[in-house]
């Protein structure tokens, strides 16, 4: 027999010890590769003359300042943006599918985007000037709809699953505020700002970026952390409990970081739809159900976003938003998600 | 390590489903807790397992209370096969083996060779160690509980809490299942506590036998002894027959026929 657990690789140096999950490690590293040649592939695409080979060369030092510039400054900020937002959903919906072990409980399906998207609107609120709206008030919003889920379904629950049923109902409600708010601005800036609230990535540039960034520095070590605690939650509450892993006590953490992690990822690229579903969901179909895959996913989000936000741009001169190309290709895959799970070995996921 | 019980209460809201309970579980003995469906005594095994916080009483492992201690500190000292545990999708039996060593670990202690040695020793105690790299969700039942066995010995506890352990399984399984426990009880001085349903397998593998109604015990002590006509009477309301088996004398119970009387059950709902 080898080495157990079979799929991982034990790293020992004295006392201490790291599993290397042998697969997740592949494919991880496999999506990186991918990752960088989507994001340069995005680079590549826009409006102009720096397209194509001459943006890859301008990127990597070639051509002249001017190419250089519009990749720089317009393009790569975009680009790291809408990276950064699809790993950031990823990773959220990774952390809520599995605190209620369900996978349509996602954060744009139990009213935290939505809370995100209300926060943003505020701030655009009685402006004048066709402006986004600040991205902090994306976490701000998400985390306000969060506590009031929390708090309607009187506590986490005992599988998250009354949270979950809540978060439908209210996500409703807050999309409704979100309609009403855009139906009281003046018509100019109520078509600049819809255009974010279906999920758009266009002139997000470091100013936002980066403090964003800042913000999953933070978060994404938090997950990461948690991630053998919410392999341990897999198992039903009882056997986690007794192995001392406290359900609630961990859930309630990772919802906390799931919340932190759409809102920002809403303030950003705002509410991006099926990225938080389908990138746990892929994930978990590549590196193997063996462990929750916490860094596949959300490297998958990211995948996901630079690859939509590319195709919106490749086609013509007026840009996908990208959550529009999300959407139209999320809603097979949720039905795909869907149909399978009942047949043949579909007993795990969505009860 | 000896497990002991003291004026446990426990309550669900205002009902109180557990009332005055005291016994003492001794290391490499099997006590076996039997009665009626609602009669509490899975609610005192939930209890032993820091599962359900009770109104009253205390529960020590070696003196140490379990309800002062950290869940992760009593994970090193109790273990518990729910009834119906939840498997991970997609889960092989090494990785469920391998996931009872969780409260071992640490962020940087994630597989130590202790762990390794463990879970090898649980493997191969359960013999289920051909199927490491089979999927639980595809085995059979018997063999789908020797492997939940496997993770609670890998998980390397002195007290080990058992709920029905054998509630699913045909009569083979049970016999395998049951054998089992008695070799874990046995071999590391293991203090075995399990809910059982069937008295004449609790009788024939128990050191002792705890008897419990309406949320009391009404008779402990070795199967031989406590197990008679009046005590099944007097749990279930059936008039039964307590005969020696021809084998090895352990008792064995045999209702007659039309002896119910639905009457006894005070508290019937819920398990």
């Amino acid at each position: 027999m080898s080495t157990l657990p079979p799929d991982s690789l034990a790293l020992r140096l004295g006392g201490r010890s790291v599993l290397l999950p042998k697969r997740a490690t592949v494919v991880a590293l496999s999506i990186v590769v991918l990752l960088a040649l989507a994001v340069v592939a995005s680079i590549a695409v826009g409006n102009g003359r720096t397209v194509g080979w001459r943006a890859v060369e301008a990127f990597f030092g070639g051509q002249n300042s001017f190419a250089r510039r519009t990749v720089f400054d317009f393009r790569l900020p975009r680009v790291i943006a809408g990276a950064v937002a699809g790993a950031a959903l990823g990773l959220a919906g990774c952390l809520t599918q599995t605190l209620a072990r369900n996978r349509l409980a996602t954060p744009d399906l139990v009213g935290v985007n939505d809370g995100a998207t209300v926060g943003v609107l505020i701030t655009v609120l009685g402006s004048t000037t066709a402006s986004i709206g600040a991205w902090w008030a994306g976490p701000l919003g998400a985390i306000a709809a969060a506590v009031l889920v929390v708090a309607i379904a009187g506590g986490m629950g005992t599988a998250g699953y009354r949270v979950l049923v809540v978060g439908l109902a209210l996500s409703v409600t807050i999309e409704a505020f979100t309609e009403l708010i855009l139906a009281r601005q003046q018509v100019d800036v109520a078509r600049g700002v819809w255009g974010w609230t279906i999920g758009n990535l266009n002139s997000r540039g470091y100013d936002v970026a980066l403090p964003v960034l800042a913000g999953l520095a933070v978060l994404v070590p938090l997950a990461l952390l948690a991630s053998r605690k919410l392999n341990m939650l897999r198992f039903g509450d009882d056997t986690a409990a007794t192995l001392g892993v406290v359900p609630g006590r961990w859930r309630l953490y990772a919802l906390a970081v799931a919340v932190g992690l759409a809102g920002l990822a809403v303030g950003i690229g705002g509410p991006v739809a099926f990225v938080a579903m389908a990138a746990p969901i892929v994930a978990s179909r590549l590196a193997g159900a063996a462990r929750v895959p916490v860094v596949t996913a959300a490297l998958t989000g990211a995948l996901l976003v630079v690859c939509a936000d590319t195709l919106g741009r490749a086609f013509g001169p007026v840009e996908v938003p990208v959550g529009v190309l999300a959407s139209l290709l999320g809603g097979p895959f949720l039905l795909w998600v869907l149909l399978s799970e009942r047949s043949a070995d579909g007993n795990g996921g969505a009860r | 390590m000896k497990l002991t019980v003291e004026g446990l209460r426990a309550a669900y809201g205002k009902r109180e489903v557990v009332s005055e309970v005291d016994f003492v579980a001794a290391p490499g003995t099997v006590t076996a807790i039997v009665g009626p469906n609602g009669c509490g005594k899975s609610t005192l095994l939930r209890c032993v397992a820091r599962l359900h916080k009770p109104s009253g009483g205390r529960v020590t492992v070696d003196g140490a209370d379990v309800w002062a201690r950290s869940p992760r500190r009593v994970a090193r000292d109790l273990a518990l096969l729910p009834q119906s545990p939840v498997a991970p999708e997609a889960i092989t039996v090494a990785g469920l083996v391998s996931h009872g060593r969780h409260p071992h670990q640490g962020l940087f202690r994630q597989w130590s060779r202790q762990d390794e040695a463990a879970a090898r020793e649980a493997l191969a105690a359960t013999g289920v160690a051909e199927l490491a790299g089979r999927r639980v969700d595809r085995l059979s039942g018997g063999q789908r509980q020797r492997c939940w066995l496997a993770m609670i010995l890998a998980q390397d506890t002195p007290v080990v809490l058992l709920d029905e352990p054998t509630s699913a399984l045909d009569l083979g399984h049970q016999v395998e299942v049951l054998s089992l426990i008695r070799k874990i009880a046995g071999k590391r001085n293991r203090t075995v506590l399990m809910v059982v349903h069937d008295l004449a397998a609790a009788a024939r593998y128990a050191d002792r036998l705890i008897a419990m109604r309406d949320g009391r015990v009404v008779a402990e002590g070795a199967p031989a002894e406590v197990l008679t006509s009046g005590l099944v009477k007097s749990l279930y309301g059936v008039e039964a027959d307590i005969l020696a088996a021809p084998g090895d004398g352990a008792p064995v119970v045999v209702a007659r026929a039309d002896s119910a009387s639905p009457t006894s059950s005070l508290c019937d709902k819920g398990a």
